[in-house]
């Protein structure tokens, strides 16, 4: 192996992983392209699209930009993960409803940004949502319905109790 | 090995209905230019109908997130009154759908809608027929419905569609005209069904290139030059071929690429490279429209009606101006990528792109091989705007993996998705017009300087016109479609034509309408949209500007008001509102309108306020997303869209129109806010302050 490797072990998903490799590596980089996973996508390389985006123990972070060193012994959630039981997470569900999307391509990372944001907070504001996204980019423009989407959700997941 | 199939043998092969739906009149739009007589060159939209009832719809172009498939899925269902859960679509597969050639997409989307809608209902009428026949029946006696065809005064009777198909073998080509189903019947068409892929897209489970993983596939990375123009003298790549899991190091002279087995591990290694270049050119952004302007060759005189020369040496008003658009990227957030797969002596490509077929082309002849020989699939694609129609990375990826004989990805960087492909055509325009004593505009003579001729011809009743595009010698490149100039030139007229209302102290819209007798759709969606926004009433508080700008793309018509707000110490402009109104004919799906319209408007913004390549000495300064700004969640305004339904019209494209027209609308409305008139795109805060 590449010098400077090292033994990582990350739960990613709930599942455990153990990996020999560069301790410097992106974590997107190991999701990619060691396990497989990918719905996390890679849209700048330097932390400013959100595409990227993964909840490390349930906070947002830009994985393009979070060497996998920063994960070790720690938990990651992909957009892989987000189901539970078969059901689709209701920011999942509020995207689909809403069609807050048309290429698809910056949805995963907005969707584990709002999750990242409703679990912080419930009730955000119109304002609070903009604020919170604010590094999250579509070139589509689909901003708007992605904003609804999570108020949508956000309701929701109010009346959920979760 | 996968071979493009000739004419014969797709036809023996195909069991069940076919229905090609011959290009008749547009064949010129739709030739292709390297296909050989025995393929289906003339057919661009294929339905068919298998033995077991499937209906399949081929199609040519890729859909990158307007929503074709999910359209096509509608129109074929309604003509033959399916459910859109029985209809297959697909598309983007050189050795599966017909060939196309040199044709705008937004255009093309138009025709093979209608064609998609005429090949399905030649296909029900086909079954219909069948039936009837085989019961001895008029036409009139039968019903295809839900699969089956039914004897319409005993529904007890009826056969299935997939059994009829199996005695049909012969393909149908469609000619002439074929009845369609009435508007007023519509179950599918007219309705918000949600995108099919919309499941996929929010489990993260869409694929689009860099997601593909073949077996034995490595990764490709291809050495870039320091500056545009810049000439490869003296290259070292000893380091790069030593570095971690480096398969092999390619120095073809005109192209250096190394190929590893991992991408973080193909971009270490070039970065190990050592090259030397020869930078001849140094072209830097302060003199570009100056270079427009000198390097300018009469192109083509696209509209002339009556003397022009003589009607604005006799007109009493004149006014004159030139108005200006810099270069823009596109900047889709999946960058550019495809992976090349050697099969035998040919090669299966997958790409992102709009455009398979010059895809298939272009390998093809780098790699010396016949065009069959090579096979283009398109995945999901993370967004295109015109952008996709390059062909250079596919050409890179099947050179590196014929070099290591197995699958090879190349994908780009931000970095190299921003400032190493073709850019948004910059623009300069110079519009004189003349108006009689009265204010009524007679004549309008316009020079497009570099970006083309779409949405250059006024949408207006002036009775003389005339309109030149003219190539330039352009600084950075900005690809083979030449018909990309639809905002600069609705920016350049409805920025004057607000300007000429100004000077004549008439309301902007009464101007319009004066001057839109006859155009009746256009006409519809300015009322539309000015009512809706109370626009006669409006009694904008000071700081707070309205501005209103039309335009046409692509069969389509749309009229915007853009409210914001200008602080003028700063400069900075904030949108507050904007109003759309659209007609784009028959209305496939109505909430995928919608989105599209938002998002072109989302778009439009970027052109208005903050987008424009920079480069000095060559260099193209904007690489990232934190220097080529596009618009972000604090930009969005809140969007009213006013779909106006005009089912006579065949679908039109959606996507764009509105795009062309806010970016003029939003200047409007600076200069309603604080009366600083803009004619330079975008209108950054240091051009906008006024204090």
């Amino acid at each position: 192996m590449a010098e400077g490797s090292d033994r990582i072990r990350i739960r990613v998903n709930g599942v455990e992983h153990t990996l020999l490799t560069e301790r410097s590596r992106s974590l997107l980089s190991v999701l990619r392209d060691d396990l497989g996973l990918t719905g996390t996508k890679y849209g700048c390389g330097s932390g400013e699209c959100g595409a990227c985006t993964v909840l490390l123990d349930g906070r947002a972070v830009r994985s393009c930009s979070t060497p996998v060193a920063h994960a070790d012994g720690r938990s990651v959630t992909t957009i892989e993960g987000l189901e539970g039981d078969g059901e689709l997470h209701p920011v999942q569900e509020a995207f689909i409803e809403v069609q807050a999307f048309q290429c698809g391509y910056c949805t995963p990372g907005m969707i584990m940004g709002a999750v990242a944001l409703l679990q912080r907070d419930p009730r955000p504001s119109e304002l609070e949502i903009r604020r919170a996204m604010e590094g999250h980019l579509c070139r589509c423009g689909c901003y708007p319905r992605i904003i609804k989407a999570i108020q949508r959700a956000a309701t929701k997941m109010r009346n959920r109790g979760s | 090995m996968s071979e493009s199939m000739t004419r014969r043998e797709f036809l023996h092969l195909a069991s069940g209905i076919v229905v090609l739906f011959h290009v008749g009149g547009m064949g010129r739009a739709f030739a292709a230019g390297t296909v050989d007589n025995a393929s289906p060159a003339d057919f661009n939209a294929w339905v068919a109908i298998g033995e077991d009832g499937r209906v399949s719809i081929f199609a040519p172009m890729p859909d990158a997130g307007e929503g074709l498939r999910t359209e096509l899925a509608q129109l074929a269902a309604e003509e033959l009154s399916l459910s859109v859960s029985a209809v297959k679509v697909v598309l983007g597969d050189t050795d599966r759908v017909p060939a196309m050639g040199s044709v705008c997409p937004s255009e093309a989307i138009t025709n093979i809608g209608q064609q998609v809608r005429k090949a399905a209902a030649q296909a029900r009428e086909t079954l219909a027929a069948a039936a009837a026949q085989q019961w001895g029946v008029d036409r009139a006696a039968v019903a295809v419905r839900n699969g089956r065809v039914e004897l319409v005064s005993d529904t007890e009777q009826w056969v299935a569609i997939g059994e009829l198909a199996g005695c049909h073998r012969l393909p149908q080509v469609i000619k002439g005209e074929v009845p369609l189903k009435p508007v007023d019947s519509y179950e599918v068409v007219g309705t918000s069904l949600p995108r099919l892929e919309g499941l996929a897209f929010v489990r993260g489970e869409a694929t689009y290139v860099g997601d593909l993983r073949l077996e034995r596939m490595a990764y490709g990375r291809v050495l870039r030059p320091p500056c545009l123009g810049a000439q490869l003298v003296r290259v070292d790549t000893r380091a790069a071929a030593s570095q971690p899991g480096v398969l092999r190091v390619v120095d073809a002279g005109d192209f250096v690429g190394v190929v590893a087995t991992r991408p973080d591990l193909a971009e270490r290694a070039l970065l190990s490279v050592q090259a030397s270049w020869d930078e001849p050119e140094q072209v830097s952004m302060g003199t570009l429209y100056r270079q427009l302007r000198a390097t300018a060759k009469l192109d083509k005189q696209l509209v002339l009606r009556g003397d022009v020369e003589a009607v604005l040496a006799a007109s009493p008003r004149g006014y004159s101006a030139s108005y200006r658009v810099p270069f823009a990227a596109h900047a889709p957030i999946e960058p550019h990528g495809a992976v090349a797969d050697p099969r035998g002596d040919g090669m299966v490509m997958y790409a992102s792109t709009q455009h398979p077929f010059l895809h298939r082309d272009a390998v093809a002849k780098a790699l010396d091989l016949g065009h069959r020989k090579v096979h283009v699939i398109v995945p999901a694609i993370g967004g295109a705007f015109g952008g996709k129609e390059e062909i250079a990375y596919s050409v890179e990826a099947a050179r590196l993996a014929r070099a290591v004989g197995r699958p090879v990805m190349v994908t780009q960087s931000r970095e190299e998705e921003l400032a190493w492909n073709s850019f948004q055509p910059a623009a300069l325009i110079d519009v004189r017009s003349g108006l009689t004593g009265a204010g009524r505009i007679r004549v309008w003579d316009c020079d497009v300087f570099n970006c083309g001729a779409r949405g250059a011809t006024p949408p207006y009743e002036f009775e003389s016109v005339r309109v030149r595009t003219h190539t330039c010698r352009t600084p950075l490149p900005q690809g083979s479609w030449p018909r990309r100039g639809g905002m600069a030139n609705a920016f350049a007229r409805e920025v004057h034509l607000d300007h000429i209302a100004a000077e004549l102290g008439e309301d902007p819209v009464a101007l319009r309408l004066r001057h839109l007798e006859g155009r009746t759709r256009m006409k519809q969606v300015v009322e539309d949209v000015a009512n809706r926004f109370g626009w006669r009433d409006r009694y904008p508080p000071t700081g707070l500007g309205a501005g209103f700008a039309c335009a046409e793309d692509a069969g389509s018509c749309a009229a915007v008001v853009a409210e914001v707000e200008v602080e003028r110490s700063t400069g900075l402009v904030r949108v507050r509102r904007v109003l759309v109104a659209q007609d784009s004919g028959l209305i496939v799906n109505p909430d995928n309108a919608r989105n599209l319209i938002e998002g072109a408007v989302v778009r439009g913004l970027g052109s208005s306020l903050t987008e424009i390549v920079r480069y000095e000495q060559s260099r193209v300064l904007t690489r990232s997303f934190a220097t080529y700004q596009i618009p972000s969640f604090a930009d969005a305004p809140t969007i009213e869209v006013i779909l106006a339904p005009n089912e006579e019209h065949p679908p039109q494209a959606t996507g764009m129109v509105a795009l062309c027209a806010v970016p003029a609308a939003v200047a409007n409305a600076v200069f309603d806010a604080v009366g600083k008139r803009l004619r330079e795109l975008p209108l950054l805060p240091g051009r906008v302050r006024c204090e």
